[in-house]
């Protein structure tokens, strides 16, 4: 059975076509210990679990405040989500398999409004979350705004965690992944590496800070911290190459590139990849094809990073915000925006099914991680 | 803004402010939380002054823009003042009908 036969089924038919198809297990073949699953907030309160390779849902629970922004990071054993939510503002620990609420910190306190955008990590090994705290004083006829700063929670603290450690931050921070080795990546004007021990910060990618007369300063927006499956922080950037005199904008071409780090070395790379043609919101390395950029917003495209040239473009049925991959790199789900999650063979492109949520996720990041099997709770 | 004159205490502070040109100024202009006040192309018209390039259909950056306070003179500011604006269109594009539109409310 092709994946294309199995887009033109019924879905329920599809779906069942699917998990075969995407397994690749045979009655005879014992059952899978382990499996890809994702795991993404949506309105109005949802945190869903759902079976990657199949797209079915196997739990749903319900989050105690507001889905906004709906960022989400993994404990590392896969069990505990913590879910940036509560208008930005709050986090809760939720095991994804009982729904128990295991940890949650409200940053707001007495007149003090304090939101963070897609700014959570954790740590490696999972004993601490990360917030990149903006404050705001709530004055009785004006605000003020405090300076930025790191907080972190202890997540054995449980409910009402309050912060453990604080450090001052840079402003504009708006995602921020851990690498292996413990540091903490900030994606803000520039990328920079925090030591979350001492608050030591230097920065890892000059962005902002970035003078080169030959192309004009970048432009980035990303408030999704993806790349998981790559075990890489990348954001994309758009900037205009010069062909003629330095800020001629008759004779400048526009180009997409991305700063990159890997988490697992700490090496860093910032490559133009391709030719700005259409907007693009969220894009990541395919898993052991680092050559292979892929990105998203109205299109899906694959570009050749080392030729800088756009390899394939596929127009979508909608916008999706998000881009993630499977652990193992054949499988390409994008998320965000409406309602539903859409799976697409890396490979060949081909449709391999999707799955509707019933509420958007808007602006959510999901994660994709491999993990025990779980047993469906719905 | 010369031939202005401030005359209650508010705006002589904050002209006193102004003429100071304190760094906490900057810096709250500077603050990506709270409303962003850019008219960028986005909604009407893309960043090649087309259409091609904007979400489709547009519903699907409806929460993106008002979840994030990104476009408040389009849609409400729900990170703020007006969170429970979608809380009977958990799915834009299929409960718009039920989204409406929002005045100041009472302190």
């Amino acid at each position: 059975m092709t994946p294309t036969l199995v887009a033109r089924l019924p879905a329920a038919v599809a779906i069942t076509a699917l998990s075969v198809l995407l397994s690749g297990c045979g009655p005879s073949q014992p059952q899978a210990t382990s499996k890809d699953y994702m795991v993404v907030v949506s309105r109005p309160n949802h945190l869903n679990i759902i079976d990657a390779e199949t797209l079915e849902p196997v739990n749903r629970c319900d989050l105690p405040a507001h889905p906004a922004p709906g960022t989400v990071v993994m404990s590392p054993d896969g069990q505990i989500a913590y879910t940036l939510i509560g208008s930005f503002g709050e986090v809760y620990g939720l095991d994804i398999e009982s729904c128990e609420v295991v940890f949650s910190a409200n940053q707001s306190q007495g007149n003090e409004r304090v939101r963070s955008f897609g700014s959570i990590a954790i740590s490696p090994d999972g004993s601490e979350i990360y917030l990149h705290q903006n404050p705001t004083l709530i004055m009785s006829d004006h605000y003020q705004a405090q300076p930025t700063r790191m907080a972190v929670f202890n997540v054995n603290d449980g409910l009402d965690a309050k912060a453990v450690r604080t450090f001052p931050a840079p402003r504009q921070v708006t995602i921020m992944k851990t690498g292996d080795d413990g540091t903490l990546y900030l994606g803000g004007p520039d990328v920079y590496a925090m030591d979350v021990s001492t608050g030591e910060t230097r920065v890892a990618i000059a962005s902002r800070s970035l003078s080169n007369p030959q192309y004009s300063p970048r432009d980035v927006l990303t408030v999704w911290p993806i790349g998981d499956t790559s075990n890489e922080f990348i954001r994309m950037f758009s900037v205009a190459r010069f062909n003629g005199e330095p800020g001629d904008m008759a004779e400048a071409s526009y180009h997409w590139g991305y700063e990159r780090i890997d988490l697992t070395s700490g090496e860093v790379s910032d490559p133009i990849f391709g030719p700005l043609e259409v907007v693009l919101f969220s894009g990541q390395t395919r898993p052991g094809h680092p050559d292979q950029m892929w990105a998203v917003l109205s299109h899906l495209k694959q570009f050749d990073v080392p030729s800088q040239t756009e390899v394939r473009s596929l127009t979508l049925d909608h916008t999706y915000y998000c881009i993630n991959f499977s652990t193992d790199g054949n499988t390409i789900y994008l998320s965000g925006a409406l309602d539903d999650i859409v799976a697409y063979d890396a490979d060949t492109l081909e449709k391999l099914g999707n799955i509707t949520l019933g509420g958007d996720m808007s602006m959510s990041t999901p994660r994709v991680i491999h993990r025990p099997v779980i047993t469906s709770r719905l | 803004m010369k031939k202005l004159k401030p005359i209650n205490q508010k705006a002589i502070e904050l002209a006193g402010t102004t003429s100071q040109q304190q760094v906490d100024d900057v810096v709250a202009m500077q603050s990506v939380v709270g409303c962003a006040s850019t008219t960028d192309p986005g909604w009407e018209v893309d960043m090649f002054g087309g259409t091609a390039g904007l979400c489709q259909p547009m519903e699907a950056d409806l929460y993106g823009c008002s979840d994030p306070c990104w476009w408040p003179a389009q849609v409400p500011d729900m990170m703020n003042t007006y969170p429970d604006w979608s809380a009977d269109a958990p799915s834009a594009a299929k409960n718009w009908r039920n989204l409406d539109s929002v005045y100041p409310g009472k302190e």
